[in-house]
């Protein structure tokens, strides 16, 4: 019996001991020949963009010799966030978010601060947040800023026309761009047309919620539209249909230079007349640089939040962007 | 007559008319609050809510759902319901874009989105009839499965450049009118037809009114629900391939606001009739206050969240209506 004892101790022990040696950390420094364990998610695996970035990451993952463990959450974080605490419990030495922002995931950044490791992250805020090494991003102001100078131009100046935006506050980068654009719009004399921002209730029916209140709005008042400016591009399409089906002389941007977009854009015949290219490969470069420098030095970068310049794409350079949608 | 005689004889009629009252809000509570919605509506906005071109715009904002929801009463006269009608639309849209973007003429990609359609509807109708998994479970289910059969057609892209023959089916007009609204009016006439004149839509009525008396009368309760079911599939696929051509593209998740609607036209619809069962000219009233409202609301720029909230109280006050039929029959 006492051999028996003495024999389950040593095994508990040699297994305690093996355990502790495989949760220690590899990173921060490249102290080990171990591969780095890097802890990739994304809730958009979905989205065009996210699926894209889900194969890159892989793909980089492959070329750097990281030990990755991807986790696609559907937009479900009921499911996403437990599966990544538990990838990051059972060791990691850095997480990679992908277009997930921050106010989802907080009980992933409590697990990366209990397991001392940092968060590099995509598109997940608007704004800097301690809870990440760095979060790179596109800048939301310069975004407005295009789009905007886009329709001052098609018609004639916006001091004194009606313009409708149209938003989706879920996404927090359409969220902040559309009051960022009816702050511009009221400070540069235009009215916002059914007096503040229109709502879009779900990603999955912007386009015909977007018909429904462009169509609408044009009905009850006819002639009474210069402009709508559209978070993004499916919405912005749906917009453009209902001005075409109005026979109104309204003209529409929108954000994200997906393929259609840019058909509709070249087309020359739609009310749609600029959407904004975001630069995802070099922003996904950027920071996958950063938890290459990690793994070498352990060094994190200076700043956690970097907001890089966005293009516009109108008729005259829509031929040459490469479709949001057709990065992968 | 003494005073006291007089004073009950008042009461009893006071008391009458209070009661014919609320059993005339109990039996035509979707056509009063359609009514009321109008009159509304127009008296917020006099100057545009019943013009030709918002007529219209409601009409057509409305066709696909009510061919929808045309397909969710079949299902729901017999006693079921069908969560899977707004994934099936959006498959059968992908595919048919699908194949026509890859070349397939356009006859054949709308066959196959049809056919599609009906298989889907078929799978539905063979678990709940014949393997007895409940509605709630077999359409949950394959709801699932053809969302994800939906992405894996689109690639999670929006698939558009459709031919423009295509498109015309959605977007199209004859005297004015787009042409979805014909498409949906011929719909539902078919299946009015058939559900009140058709030995099928009688069999569908008798099953979801006593499915054990139906069986014991003689009727193949599990090929009526098979049927229905089938039916429904094929009619979302219907809805489906008109969405994609009246946006001019379709994505895995388009519509997916249907199948919610749908349920609760049929139920808004089936306070129109005395048996409170569901019934395509109800569903039709219940479409049209669904319409109504979104946009009498936007034109009044009542906010989104708010109109869901309101959307949503009155599915609440349809089933409530609808429980307090059943419970006084």
């Amino acid at each position: 019996m006492r051999r028996k004892l003495a024999a389950v101790a040593a095994l508990a022990t040699a297994a305690a001991m093996t355990l502790a040696g495989c949760s220690g950390s590899s990173g921060g420094g490249g102290s080990t020949d171990e591969p780095f364990r890097v802890v990739a998610f994304t809730s958009g695996n979905q989205t065009p963009i996210g699926a894209w970035w889900v194969k890159a990451v892989e793909q980089q993952a492959d070329e750097l010799g990281w030990d990755l463990t991807m986790i696609q959450g559907d937009f479900d974080f009921q499911k996403m966030n437990p599966a990544v605490e538990s990838a990051i419990g059972q060791g990691a030495d850095a997480v990679f978010d992908g277009f997930t922002d921050y106010a989802s995931i907080s009980s992933i950044v409590t697990a990366a601060k209990d397991a001392g490791i940092p968060i590099f992250a995509v598109d997940s805020g608007t704004e800097p947040f301690d809870g990440f090494a760095v979060n790179v991003t596109t800048d939301q102001q310069g975004i407005v800023d295009q789009t905007l100078d886009a329709i001052g131009t098609a018609i004639g100046g916006l001091s004194g026309k009606n313009v409708m935006v149209i938003g989706h506050d879920p996404h927090a980068g359409i969220r902040m761009r559309a009051d960022l654009a009816k702050k511009a719009l009221e400070a540069a004399g235009a009215t916002i047309a059914g007096g503040d921002i229109q709502k879009v209730t779900s990603p999955a029916t912007g386009r015909t919620e977007a018909l429904a209140l462009v169509a609408d709005y044009l009905a009850a008042n006819p002639n009474g539209l210069d402009a709508v400016w559209v978070g993004w591009d499916d919405a912005a399409l749906g917009a453009a249909q209902a001005i075409s089906e109005a026979g109104a002389a309204a003209v529409v941007t929108g954000v994200d230079a997906t393929s259609e977009a840019l058909a509709a854009i070249q087309s020359g015949t739609s009310p749609l007349i600029a959407t904004v290219e975001q630069p995802w490969p070099e922003v996904n470069a950027q920071v996958t640089d950063y938890i290459t420098e990690f793994q070498k030095s352990g060094s994190l970068p200076g700043e956690n939040f970097e907001a890089v310049s966005t293009t516009l794409v109108d008729k005259s350079n829509a031929a040459t962007i490469t479709p949001s949608d057709k990065l992968g | 007559m003494t005073t006291t005689e007089r004073n009950v004889t008042a009461s009893t009629a006071v008391a009458g008319g209070a009661r014919s009252a609320g059993r005339m809000l109990l039996h035509g509570g979707t056509i009063v609050a359609l009514i009321v919605l109008v009159i509304f509506f127009f008296a917020m906005r006099p100057d545009v809510f019943l013009t030709f071109t918002n007529v219209r715009n409601i009409l057509y904002q409305v066709s696909i759902l009510a061919i929808i929801a045309g397909a969710q009463t079949i299902v729901m006269v017999v006693g079921d319901f069908d969560l899977s009608v707004g994934a099936t639309s959006a498959l059968a849209g992908a595919v048919a874009a699908s194949l026509m973007l890859g070349g397939v003429p356009m006859a054949v990609a709308i066959l196959a989105a049809l056919v599609v359609g009906l298989l889907i509807g078929l799978v539905n109708g063979l678990l709940i009839a014949y393997v007895n998994l409940s509605a709630f479970v077999a359409t949950l289910a394959t709801m699932t499965s053809v969302v994800g059969l939906a992405y894996l057609v689109t690639a999670g892209t929006t698939l558009f450049n459709l031919p423009a023959a295509f498109t015309n089916l959605g977007q199209g007009r004859l005297f004015e009118i787009p042409l979805p609204v014909f498409f949906a009016i011929g719909i539902s006439v078919v299946l009015w037809l058939v559900l009140r004149f058709t030995t099928m839509g009688r069999r569908w009525y008798a099953t979801g009114g006593n499915a054990e008396v139906s069986r014991l009368s003689g009727v193949n309760v599990r090929r009526a629900r098979l049927i229905a079911f089938t039916a429904a599939g094929l009619i979302s696929a219907i809805g489906g391939i008109l969405l994609a051509a009246r946006l001019g593209s379709a994505s895995a998740v388009q519509g997916e606001d249907n199948m919610m609607f749908s349920v609760a036209a049929v139920f808004l619809g089936m306070t129109v009739i005395r048996s409170g069962a569901a019934n395509l000219g109800g569903t039709m009233v219940g479409v049209a206050i669904i319409g109504v409202m979104s946009n009498g609301l936007n034109i009044l720029g009542v906010n989104a969240y708010v109109q869901q909230v309101v959307t949503g109280l009155i599915i609440i006050a349809a089933v409530t209506l609808s429980s307090l039929r059943h419970r006084e029959r």
